[in-house]
């Protein structure tokens, strides 16, 4: 589903962000992506939903490769793509129903059925009472579980979650990953990445990157 | 309802929403833009009500013809036949104007008639008038420049003039109006374009992390756009409007000056407000205006963002 060949990416002459990476990620897998700042996870992440194109190498999303990819199709590719960020990025001025509802507007769905859909993800991640609060008067984690309702929404073929428990506490880290972790058990390809090493604990597959290369679970 | 229309209908409802969480900036680029408008739009109402008037306006040119000084008055009557030659095809009366008579109507109607007595001999010359019909709009006035310049070739006619000169100086005045209303319309078209770029601009500062995340959740372009060319669009739609009644209002009182000065020359002359044809080309032309500058500012800033 995910394949990264001999990926490189600099961004100038002295920064390399990745360096020669090849890895394959299978349809259905819960993959964490460890490694300290800076050892070029956001990166890998910002190249599977086309942010970032390689410098050198071919990524290859569903069968597409994002190097070739025209730019009108990037957005029906990140429409198949559930996106969580560090920065939960919710949107300070709508509630956040109208929040979690975005993705399905963006593409079209018709207001009452995006709401429909909307108020279920936020159910799945035990925020649904709180449909009507504006993002800034949530907890950091309920934050998080906003962002993930959000890219769960569009029913995403991938989700991408990069440092989605950091700044959080550790009750509202696991409530993150446990939420993460129902989505992968019901058939979603899950790309978790962190520095937290506790959040390692009892993972299966981990890859891992250091100062842009990778140094172990390609395979 | 096609995927289409909702989405045109999400960015409508989007820039409607994005206009009412600041009314009262809104309110102030509309009233901008309105007076940019209203100049040219008034202009547009005056020339709508005066080209009919000044199209329709009856010439009925007077010609004047005046005989050398030296001419007896054999030879002065003897042009008469030749005249009618001329005229020959259009509707004219010619009336001879003894130069005696001339004298008696200008002591009458000057009121110098002791001052024209110490003169000692008549210092006007014989004259013909002519009232030439069938040349009774502005568009026919050129035609009697060929009559004239006949009359004027003819043995023993010193001058010959024509009353309905200042009818082609109204259609001349007239096409110099016409001109600088269309530069000033352009210039002020401008003007809207650029407010709208401004304002357009703002909001894109503004909207910038909702832009942003809108493209990472597989927004479009054309998503991303359509509620900023919408708002442009009502922009100058809503300050088109505002133009359109503020010239409207302002007939009322500037009619009843005019029908004072029209009384003087009895008429009742009036300006009247444009048609609803009229109005709805400029509202549309207004709405015109504001999505270009939504387009040009769009265009410009999102490509920067990106």
């Amino acid at each position: 589903m995910i394949e990264f060949h001999s990926v490189s990416k600099q961004y100038s002459a002295d920064a390399t962000a990745l360096s020669d990476v090849s890895l394959n990620i299978e349809k259905g897998e819960l993959v964490y992506l460890a490694g300290p700042s800076g050892a070029g996870k956001s990166t890998l992440m910002k190249m599977i939903a086309a942010i970032e194109r390689p410098s050198s190498g071919r990524v290859i999303v569903f069968g597409q490769d994002i190097g070739q990819l025209k730019k009108p199709g990037i957005p029906f590719l990140r429409r198949k793509l559930g996106l969580i960020f560090q920065q939960q990025r919710l949107l300070n001025d709508r509630n956040i129903l109208a929040n979690t509802m975005l993705p399905l507007l963006v593409a079209g769905a018709p207001k009452a059925g995006a709401e429909q859909r909307a108020r279920a993800a936020l159910d799945k991640v035990g925020l649904l009472d709180r449909a009507k609060a504006h993002p800034l008067e949530l907890s950091g984690g309920e934050q998080q579980r906003v962002a993930i309702a959000r890219a769960i929404v569009n029913r995403p073929q991938i989700i991408l979650a990069d440092e989605p428990t950091a700044n959080l506490d550790r009750v509202a880290a696991d409530k993150v990953l446990d939420a993460l972790r129902a989505f992968h058990s019901v058939g979603v390809t899950c790309l978790i990445s962190t520095h937290d090493e506790q959040v390692l604990d009892g993972a299966g597959r981990v890859i891992r990157l250091e100062h842009g290369q990778l140094i172990g679970g390609a395979a | 309802m096609s995927p289409w229309i909702r989405q045109h209908q999400f960015a409508f409802a989007a820039a409607v929403s994005t206009l009412r969480k600041a009314p009262g900036s809104f309110l102030f680029n509309v009233l901008v833009v309105a007076v940019a408008l209203a100049l040219p739009f008034a202009g547009i109402t005056l020339l709508d009500n005066v080209r009919p008037m000044s199209e329709q306006l009856s010439v009925d040119p007077e010609v004047s013809l005046f005989v050398k000084p030296t001419a007896t008055r054999e030879e002065a009557q003897a042009l008469e036949p030749q005249l009618r030659h001329i005229l020959q095809g259009s509707n004219a009366r010619i009336g001879f104007v003894p130069r005696e008579q001339a004298l008696d109507d200008l002591k009458e109607r000057s009121g110098l008639s002791a001052a024209l007595d110490t003169l000692g001999e008549n210092p006007l010359p014989d004259s013909y008038v002519m009232k030439l019909e069938g040349f009774s709009s502005a568009a026919d006035a050129k035609r009697i420049d060929g009559i004239v310049e006949q009359m004027g070739a003819l043995p023993q006619v010193d001058t010959v003039q024509v009353d309905s000169a200042w009818v082609k100086r109204l259609a001349a005045l007239l096409g110099i109006l016409r001109l600088a209303l269309l530069l000033l319309a352009v210039t002020l078209g401008v003007v809207v374009i650029a407010v709208v770029f401004n304002t357009i601009r703002l909001q894109v500062l503004t909207q910038r992390e909702e832009i942003a995340v809108s493209k990472l959740l597989g927004a479009t372009d054309n998503f991303i756009h359509r509620p900023f060319y919408y708002t442009g669009a009502l922009l100058g739609l809503c300050a088109g409007a505002v133009a359109l009644g503020a010239v409207t209002l302002a007939l009322h009182p500037l009619n009843g000056a005019i029908a004072e000065f029209a009384r003087l020359y009895a008429s009742e002359f009036q300006l009247a407000p444009l048609g609803a044809l009229e109005m709805a080309g400029l509202l549309a032309l207004s709405a015109g205006l504001g999505l270009v500058g939504a387009l040009l500012s769009v265009q410009r800033h999102l490509a920067r963002m990106r």
